[in-house]
C-alpha cells in the first residue's frame, strides 16, 4: 500500500526558536515543514510549495502577518488554502495587530483557526490535523467568499 | 444764657417763614438750627422719626454725643453762607441707625445776617449698604481673581495683558502692558491658533492646550480657557484667559500609558520566550528518546538563547525599577568597548554583520562600571537586531561602535546600517513602547539605556532613516583632572 505524501505546513514567524519548534513538532507528527520569518519570505513560499496549511504569527516587522494574510486571501489562487493564526495577542483591545485585523475583517473571511501564544502542542497538532485532513473543501468556500 | 437764646429766637422768628405749613408737610427730614446747633425747628417728618428735641443741640438730639461733631456742615456754613454737604449716621427715636446726606443752606434776616441754617437730610442708609455689599463683593472678587490656583490675565484686542492675578506674577513676572505670547510663549509673533482671538471674533468660550514656558524657563503644559469680558453695551472689550497647570497631571498620564504598553510589550516578549524555553525541551526530549545529538544541541542551544534572553528581560526590568545613584568609579571607555564588540563578535559573525571598533586612547568616565556595560551591550544588541531586520539582500551590514572625546564629553556612538525607523517610531523612542525587533525585544533595553545615561548627568540622542540605518550617540561627562586621585580605572562587569 503506497504511504501517501506528507502534509505540508508553511510555519511564518520571525521567532527563529518558534520556527524551529513548530517545525519539530509538526515534523514529529508527519508533516513537512517549510518556515519563513517574514511576510515577504512567506509569500515566497506559499508560490513555491503550494502548502496545506499555514500558521502564521501576526506581529512581525516589515510585512506583517495581517497584510501578508491578506495578500494571500486577495489571491484566487492561494486563497483557499487555510490559515491558522498564531499570537501572544489575543481578543479585541489589544496590541494593533488583532485591532487591526478585526477592524478589517469585513474585507478578508475569518482564519480557519486561531492558537494563542504559549501554544498549547495538543491543540496545534488537533487543529493542524483537522485543517489538513480532508480535502480543502472547507477552505475552497472560504476563498469562494472573496 | 437764657438772654443769648432768647435773642436767637427773636431773630429765628423775625425770618419770614410763610411757607412754615408747607415745611412741615414735606415729606423729608429738615431741620433748622442756630448758632449753638440748636434744633429751632423741624419738619414733622424728622419729629415723627427722631423725636421732639426742640432747643436741644443736634449732635445730642440725633447722634447721643455730649460734644459737638469734629466736622460738621452747620459750622461752614454760618462762617461762609455757603451751602455744605456731609455724610453722617443719625440714631432715630428707636436708636436705629440711619446714614444721611446732609444739605444746609444759611437762613438771613432781612438785614442779610445768618441768623440760622436748614439742614435736610437724604436717608441713603439703603445706598450705603448697596455700597457696602459692592466693596465686599470686590474684595471678594480680587481674592478670588488673586488666589485661585490658576494663571489669570486679562488681555485687550493687541494681546496685551492688562490684569493679571498673583499666580501670574509668581510664574512670569510682571507681565503687565506685554503682549501674551511675549510673556507666556517667549515668542516674538502672536501664535497661529489663539483662543483669546477666537473669543475676541465669535464672543464664545475657547479651549485650548498649550505649552509656556515660565520665568525659570520650565515648561509648563497648561489647559487654557477664554471667555468674554463686555461693556454696558455688550461690546466686548477684553478677554479673559484662564490657564491651569495640568503639567504634573499630563506627566503622570504619560508614564501610566507608556507603563501600560510597557507591560503589554513584555507580556508579549516573555510568551515568545517561554515558548522558546518549550520548544528547546520538547526538541531536547527528542533527542533523548531516539538518541539524537543534533537534536539534543539543537534543542539545548534553544533553551540556553532563551535562558539568556529571559535573565536580558528581568535585568533591565530590575534596573528600570531600581532607585539609586550609580557609583562613581573611573570607567576606561575604549576599554570597555573592547570587551563589549568581544563578547558581540560570534553573534555579528553568526548574522553576517561587520563589527567595527574606533577608539580614542584614553576616554575615561566616572560612573558604574556595571551600567555603562549594559548600556554599551544594549546599544550593540540593537544594532545587531536593527541589521537582521534589515530586508535589503544586497546591503553588507556593518556596525561601527566608537569612543571618543568631544570638548568635555566622552561620547558613546553605534552606527549600524540596518532597517532603520521611521520619524513616528524615532519620536516613541526611550518610552518603553518601542521594539523595531518585532517579537525579539520588549522595548525595555532602550528604556533601560536611558536610565543609566540620566543617572550618569548624561544625554542620548539618535538620528534614524528608513532603510539607511541610525546612529545613536551618548554624551558623558568626561573624568576631569581633578577626579584622576579617586581610584584604579575599571571596566566591564
Amino acid at each position: 500500500m503506497a504511504t501517501s505524501p506528507k502534509k505540508k505546513i508553511l510555519v511564518v514567524d520571525d521567532e527563529k526558536d518558534i520556527c524551529i519548534y513548530l517545525s519539530r513538532l509538526f515534523q514529529e507528527n508527519g508533516f513537512s515543514v517549510t518556515c519563513a520569518a517574514n511576510g515577504d519570505e512567506a509569500l515566497q513560499a506559499i508560490e513555491q510549495d503550494r502548502p496545506d496549511l499555514v500558521t502564521l504569527d501576526l506581529s512581525m516587522p516589515e510585512t506583517t502577518g495581517v497584510k501578508f494574510y491578506r495578500a494571500i486571501k486577495s489571491s484566487p489562487d492561494l486563497a483557499s488554502i487555510p490559515v491558522v493564526f498564531v499570537t501572544g495577542v489575543t481578543g479585541p483591545g489589544g496590541p494593533r495587530d488583532t485591532e487591526h485585523f478585526y477592524s478589517t475583517r469585513k474585507q478578508v473571511p475569518p482564519p480557519d483557526g486561531f492558537v494563542a501564544k504559549p501554544i498549547d502542542p495538543e491543540e496545534m497538532l488537533a487543529l493542524a490535523k483537522k485543517l489538513t485532513s480532508g480535502t480543502r473543501d472547507k477552505t475552497a468556500t472560504i476563498g469562494s467568499i472573496n | 444764657m437764657p438772654d443769648q437764646t432768647d435773642q436767637h429766637l427773636a431773630a429765628f422768628n423775625a425770618l419770614d417763614l410763610s411757607c412754615s405749613e408747607l415745611f412741615d408737610e414735606v415729606p423729608c427730614w429738615i431741620s433748622i438750627q442756630d448758632r449753638e446747633f440748636r434744633v429751632v425747628k423741624a419738619s414733622r417728618k424728622l419729629i415723627e422719626d427722631f423725636g421732639e428735641h426742640r432747643l436741644q443741640a443736634c449732635y445730642k438730639a440725633y447722634k447721643g454725643r455730649t460734644e459737638p461733631c469734629a466736622e460738621c456742615a452747620v459750622v461752614h456754613t454760618f462762617e461762609d453762607g455757603k451751602d455744605h454737604t456731609s455724610q453722617e449716621v443719625l440714631f432715630d427715636k428707636r436708636g436705629l441707625p440711619h446714614s444721611v446726606m446732609v444739605n444746609t443752606r444759611a437762613l438771613q434776616n432781612r438785614a442779610g445776617e445768618i441768623v440760622a441754617v436748614s439742614k435736610v437730610f437724604a436717608d441713603i442708609s439703603s445706598e450705603k449698604e448697596l455700597m457696602n455689599r459692592l466693596r465686599d463683593s470686590l474684595v471678594r472678587f480680587h481674592n478670588l481673581f488673586d488666589n485661585a490656583p490658576c494663571f489669570i490675565t486679562v488681555q485687550d484686542r493687541k494681546f496685551r495683558i492688562v490684569e493679571a492675578n498673583r499666580r501670574f506674577e509668581e510664574g512670569f513676572g510682571d507681565g503687565l502692558g506685554t503682549r501674551c505670547y511675549e510673556t507666556y510663549k517667549k515668542r516674538q509673533d502672536r501664535c497661529p491658533k489663539c483662543p483669546v482671538a477666537e473669543t475676541f471674533a465669535d464672543g464664545q468660550v475657547h479651549t485650548s492646550e498649550e505649552f509656556f514656558v515660565d520665568d525659570h524657563a520650565r515648561q509648563v503644559h497648561v489647559l487654557v480657557y477664554t471667555a468674554p469680558i463686555r461693556d454696558a453695551t455688550g461690546e466686548i472689550t477684553s478677554v479673559m484667559e484662564m490657564a491651569t497647570d495640568v503639567t504634573e497631571i499630563r506627566t503622570l498620564q504619560n508614564k501610566l500609558a507608556n507603563l501600560g504598553q510597557l507591560v503589554g510589550g513584555i507580556a508579549h516578549g516573555a510568551k515568545n520566550i517561554l515558548e522558546g524555553l518549550r520548544g528547546g525541551v520538547y526538541i531536547v526530549n527528542l533527542g533523548f528518546r531516539d538518541n539524537n545529538q543534533e537534536d539534543i544541541r539543537t534543542g539545548w542551544d534553544m533553551v540556553q538563547r532563551n535562558v539568556g534572553r529571559l535573565s536580558s528581560v528581568i535585568m533591565d526590568m530590575l534596573h528600570c525599577a531600581r532607585e539609586r545613584s550609580p557609583r562613581q568609579l573611573p570607567v576606561s571607555l575604549p576599554d570597555l568597548l573592547k570587551e563589549v564588540l568581544t563578547l558581540f563578535a560570534p553573534r555579528a559573525a553568526e548574522f553576517r554583520i561587520k563589527l567595527e571598533a574606533e577608539a580614542d586612547a584614553a576616554v575615561e568616565i566616572l560612573g558604574e562600571p556595571k551600567d555603562i556595560h549594559s548600556l554599551f551591550s544594549n546599544l550593540v544588541t540593537n544594532a545587531i537586531e536593527a541589521c537582521n531586520a534589515d530586508q535589503n539582500d544586497q546591503k553588507i551590514n556593518r556596525i561601527v561602535a566608537r569612543v571618543f572625546q568631544e570638548l568635555d564629553a566622552a561620547v558613546i556612538e553605534v552606527e549600524d546600517n540596518g532597517a532603520g525607523m521611521d520619524v513616528a517610531t524615532r519620536e516613541a523612542l526611550f518610552k518603553g513602547i518601542v521594539s523595531t525587533k518585532g517579537n525579539a525585544g520588549t522595548g525595555l533595553g532602550l528604556l533601560m539605556s536611558q536610565k543609566v545615561v540620566t543617572e550618569h548627568g548624561g544625554s542620548i540622542t539618535v538620528r534614524s532613516e528608513l532603510g539607511q540605518g541610525s546612529v545613536f550617540t551618548v554624551r558623558l561627562p568626561l573624568r576631569r583632572q581633578a577626579d584622576f586621585s579617586s581610584g584604579e580605572v575599571q571596566h566591564g562587569n
